[in-house]
């Protein structure tokens, strides 16, 4: 069913019609919205899940830890500095194996503070061993849930999934969207049977010390995990489409324009749909240039990155993140997938915008196509104001 | 104790520990219908280590400070299950991460009512126990594996001529966490990692010739026969003394020198001697007394009489009590024989253990006359000091006895012991040993050799193993032994540790993180009233109880989980790591500290104080001497008075005196 709808507002839905057991949330903008929805649905009694209003994020997480362990589906959602503090639960939310479903609302980090979007906070946790799938719009965004639940509690994953969807420019923004029915949904997420649980019918400990004769087997089996979880990706986002009538190819990446292209912008999330536009336009002019999108981050489709562009001579790679002092995220792996390769790119440039909420406007994404040159340049910052950086400190 | 199906024995905990003690009668008071999450701390890392948990009920670990959260968690998903009614949800965790990290998590959970039992166990500080020392046999007597050094001689099983051999340690290797076994026959224990090879005997069938092979811990099974030492005759020697410089009259303080011949090296009435005045005597050298507590009459009192002349030349007095050889000389000698000093801390000193047979079975002898009995053919010997025991059930092994285990009783308070009675419950052990029977292998002698292979062999025998039994996981140390890769060890471990203050921890405790030193005396802060803040979120139950207290704080279990809604119980529980106490002295400890008033135990029902227990307050010194942690503090009458303050601050604010 068609509804105009705000994004927050439809993940909720999407969540009630997922069933979670226990939900937990500390508020934090521009998550709000959703557990907010939440909360009054399960205070109208149109959703029979356990409300945990808790005193920290840290706790957020540690309450859907101890939910999922004793055998129920969970979500939470968080953001930003949210996330931060519960990063120790989150990884240890992946090393126990338990398929918690996250939604992260994309925002900048402190300091300065700044509530805007970027893609720094999920991006800075790309290495605790959860599904990372970033959504470009509010469609898209409603769906990764129901495909997350679906990967996460797959018997050959049983690992977390954080949908990431940027914040106010998704969460906050009005679309049309079609809302899954709750017959197809649970045609395509049947009820959680967990593989192990808290019960005392059947005790079992959880958690336990691992010594240097155990511990590394436990992040090899993770990253294998991941490493297969692309091929499952592929699999389930073929049985959404035929439930759903989507047209998801395998939710890996997405190639916009790139067959003949001789300029390829890669980025995340939504404003891939600026980039869409603006290469309509300018293909409109005859030039040959493409998008490809990066739907899944972790685990990052090496394989589908390196066919998709192995004929592109100039990529950029445009990030909503920083590593300060290194290459930015996702153009070192740009540059992985290539490295040591027959084919391949020649010039693989690095550009860093929109970061704490600066507009990337379809000026912003010509002005990367020009700067796409035969000079690879890294780590680029566009949009930046000149006139703000004309003071000088300690001289 | 018999093993519980909820917090199963083979953990790792120290020896002594209260909090295993406490969280195993909080499982077990709250039934199998539980479900917990537990902090990381101590009693996290002693029960669980993959692949082994001793928890019978479903646990669960995340973090050092969440459990708390995660229970509530736990909760949430048993109400949307409909399973809450059936199911008690217990958080647990150590001081510290109750107090400190996991004070903000404990405090949601309260606020928002859930129905759990938060259970801290409070050590007063940050303990991380773990780390191993076996004593190994080496060629100047048995030592502690950490104090061996490359270079030293360990004694070795040569393996083609399987006679005892002295081979130079050529490495210590820090072999870090691992699983131990405990494999036990009818008269040695040994604990060692699963592939740690054992030297087992192989029937190879009649008429062929019988064999020995290496087998993994693991690979062996109950009814092997394991070779076992039997005696170290071959290469004892008599001890050589330390000369010392003997004083004479007009020296500092002697007036008076009691002319007494000292001996240069061991002989058996030495040991003998020797024998009694561990059980039986005392020194205090500056005075140069030398006593023993042989009432007149005693068998053993001619003894000593008797050998005090012949070895030293010099007589004794007596009264009706005791028995003195006071000599300012002999004083100093038996001071360098290392022989400890008081009841408790008296020990076989390393070089006892290399003696020749004669004079080892000497030294036996007089511990027997001061502190032994026969029964039948066994002879049973009886101290309250368990590291004596244990050496000298070391000792007796060297000698081919047949040993048992040490075996642990209490004294009642009250009983009468040495004609007075006693003033609290005091621990004791004792060790059966008797003589092996010569076996008549001239009569029999295909029968014996069947049941002993090695009946020739001078140093070692084959002991059918009884059983072998995971101990959990252990920090573990091997030798590396220059030809032959094996030693002789037993596993006595004893542990390591690491003791941070916490916000638990006392006024003017000694920590790591809070020592005392010129400018202060410990801790600087009392404890967080961790009770009262809980009370303060207007829960419907909150207790103290100490491990000291067991039916106390089983009774208060038991009623916090029958009460919906959120409980708080905080459980005293001494570590004799980090509070440096003895291992068997942690009911006492945990008693004084109640009764000292510096641990109220009391309880809150509905924000009402609805029960206390109340004491006859003894002064507060009385628990501070027994623990090392305020040892700095006994000849500072000032802070003692501080900490006084505290307890009866405590006793006024809690009502606890006993009237009378």
């Amino acid at each position: 069913m068609r509804e105009f709808i705000e994004g927050s507002h439809a993940i909720a839905q999407i969540i009630k019609a997922c069933q979670p057991g226990v939900i937990s949330a500390y508020p934090i903008t521009p998550q709000t919205h959703i557990v907010e929805d939440l909360a009054q649905l399960v205070a109208n009694g149109e959703l029979k899940a356990q409300f945990v209003n808790v005193e920290s994020e840290h706790s957020a997480a540690s309450v859907v830890l101890g939910g999922s362990a004793t055998g129920v589906r969970v979500y939470t959602a968080t953001s930003s500095q949210g996330l931060f503090y519960m990063q120790e639960v989150v990884f240890n939310i992946a090393g126990m194996r338990l398929p918690v479903v996250m939604t992260c609302a994309n925002r900048a980090i402190s300091a300065p503070i700044n509530i805007w979007n970027d893609q720094q906070d999920s991006i800075s946790l790309r290495d605790a061993g959860w599904v990372q799938i970033y959504a470009e719009d509010n469609q898209e965004a409603v769906d990764f849930h129901l495909i997350a639940y679906r990967l996460a509690e797959d018997k050959r994953v049983m690992l977390p999934v954080m949908v990431c969807m940027d914040g106010f420019i998704l969460t906050h923004g009005m679309e049309t969207v079609d809302m899954p029915e709750q017959e197809k949904v649970n045609k395509f997420l049947p009820n959680y049977k967990p593989l192990y649980k808290l019960d005392p019918a059947e005790p079992i400990s959880m958690g336990l010390l691992a010594d240097p004769d155990y511990y590394m087997e436990t992040r090899f089996a993770i990253q294998e995990t991941l490493k297969a979880s692309l091929g499952y990706l592929s699999e389930i986002s073929q049985e959404f489409n035929a439930v759903f009538g989507r047209d998801y190819k395998d939710l890996l990446i997405e190639e916009y324009q790139t067959k003949d292209a001789d300029k390829v912008i890669v980025a995340m999330g939504s404003v891939c749909g600026t980039i869409k536009e603006a290469v309509d336009q300018q293909r409109a002019k005859g030039k040959k240039v493409g998008l490809l999108r990066i739907i899944t981050y972790r685990p990052f489709p090496y394989a589908r990155v390196y066919e998709a562009l192995k004929d592109v001579p100039r990529v950029a790679v445009l990030d909503k993140a920083v590593s300060l002092g290194a290459y930015a995220p996702i153009a070192v792996e740009m540059k992985a997938a290539f490295y040591g390769k027959k084919k391949g790119p020649k010039v693989i440039s690095s550009f860093v915008g929109g970061l704490g909420g600066r507009d990337i406007t379809l000026e912003s994404i010509d002005e990367i196509f020009r700067r796409l040159t035969a000079k690879e340049v890294n780590s680029d910052f566009i949009d930046l104001k000149p006139e703000l950086l004309k003071e000088e400190y300690g001289k | 104790m018999e093993n519980s199906p909820l917090f199963k024995s083979g953990h790792t905990a120290c020896a002594g520990c209260g909090q295993a003690i406490a969280a195993r009668l909080v499982v077990e008071a709250s039934g199998a219908n539980t479900i917990i999450a537990n902090n990381t701390g101590c009693l996290e890392v002693f029960s669980t280590k993959y692949p082994e948990t001793a928890w019978g009920v479903p646990w669960i670990h995340s973090l050092f400070e969440n459990s708390a959260a995660v229970a509530s968690g736990i909760e949430a998903a048993l109400i949307y299950l409909g399973k809450k009614d059936t199911i008690n949800v217990i958080a647990q965790g150590g001081d510290g991460s109750t107090a400190d990290i996991g004070l903000q998590a404990l405090s949601g959970m309260l606020e928002r009512g859930h129905d759990i039992l938060y259970v801290c166990y409070d050590n007063e500080a940050y303990m991380n126990c773990l780390s191993l020392d076996s004593l190994v046999m080496t060629k100047d007597g048995l030592k502690k594996i950490t104090e061996i050094k490359i270079g030293d001689g360990i004694y070795a099983f040569d393996q083609n001529t399987h006679q005892l051999v002295i081979k130079e340690c050529s490495g210590v290797l820090d072999n870090g966490l691992k699983e131990v076994f405990e494999l036990k026959t009818l008269h040695h224990s040994i604990k060692a990692t699963a592939n740690h090879p054992f030297l087992i005997l192989k029937r190879n069938g009649r008429g062929k010739q019988n064999t020995f092979v290496w087998k993994t811990l693991e690979e062996i099974k109950i009814g092997d026969r394991v070779v076992t030492l039997k005696g170290m005759n071959g290469d004892c020697r008599p001890f050589k003394f330390q000369e010392i410089k003997k004083a004479e009259k007009g020296d500092y303080k002697v007036n008076n020198i009691n002319a007494i011949n000292l001996p240069r090296e061991s002989n058996p009435g030495i040991m003998k001697y020797l024998g009694i005045f561990i059980g039986d005597g005392w020194r205090r050298k500056g005075r140069g007394e030398i006593g023993f507590a042989l009432p007149a009459g005693k068998k053993a009192r001619n003894i000593l009489t008797g050998l005090h002349e012949k070895i030293f030349g010099s007589k004794v007095t007596s009264d009706e009590q005791y028995v003195y050889a006071n000599s300012v000389n002999l004083a100093s000698f038996i001071d360098t024989l290392e022989l400890g000093q008081g009841a408790k801390h008296k020990t076989i000193p390393a070089w006892v253990f290399m003696l020749p047979q004669e004079q080892k079975e000497a030294f036996v002898e007089g511990l027997m006359l001061a502190d032994g009995y026969d029964r039948g053919t066994s002879k049973r010997y009886v101290s309250a000091n368990l590291d004596l025991l244990k050496r000298l059930r070391l000792l007796l092994q060297t000698l081919d006895y047949r040993v048992g285990k040490i075996h642990i009783q209490v004294k009642k308070k009250g009983t009468i012991c040495v004609r007075r009675a006693l003033l609290k419950d005091s621990e004791y052990g004792y060790i059966c040993f008797s003589k092996r029977e010569k076996w008549n292998t001239e009569k029999y002698p295909s029968q014996y050799r069947y049941q002993d292979f090695l009946i020739d062999n001078k140093f070692f025998r084959t002991e059918e193993v009884t059983s072998v039994e995971s101990k959990g996981v252990e920090p573990t140390l091997d030798l590396r032994v220059e030809g032959e890769h094996n030693f002789i060890a037993d596993g006595i471990v004893v542990h390591n540790t690491g003791v941070q203050r916490s916000g638990l921890t006392p006024f003017d405790t000694n920590t790591t993180t809070s020592p005392s030193g010129a400018r202060s005396s410990g801790n600087i802060r009392p404890k967080k009233p961790m009770p009262e803040i809980c009370l303060a979120h207007g829960i419907p139950y909150v207790a103290c109880a100490s491990a000291g207290f067991p039916q106390d704080l089983t009774r208060k279990v038991k009623k916090a989980i029958s009460i919906k809604g959120p409980k708080y119980i905080q459980v005293h529980v001494p570590c004799p790591l980090g509070w440096r106490h003895e291992t068997n002295q942690m009911l006492p400890v945990a008693k004084l500290a109640v009764e000292t008033g510096l641990y109220p135990l009391f309880e809150y029902e509905n924000g009402v104080l609805t029960g206390r227990k109340q004491i006859t307050p003894k002064p507060v010194e009385e628990y501070l001497k027994t623990q090392g942690r305020f040892k700095h503090l006994l000849n500072n009458p000032e802070e003692i008075k501080k900490i006084q303050e505290i307890a009866d601050n405590n006793i006024k604010k809690y009502n606890l005196r006993l009237e009378v």
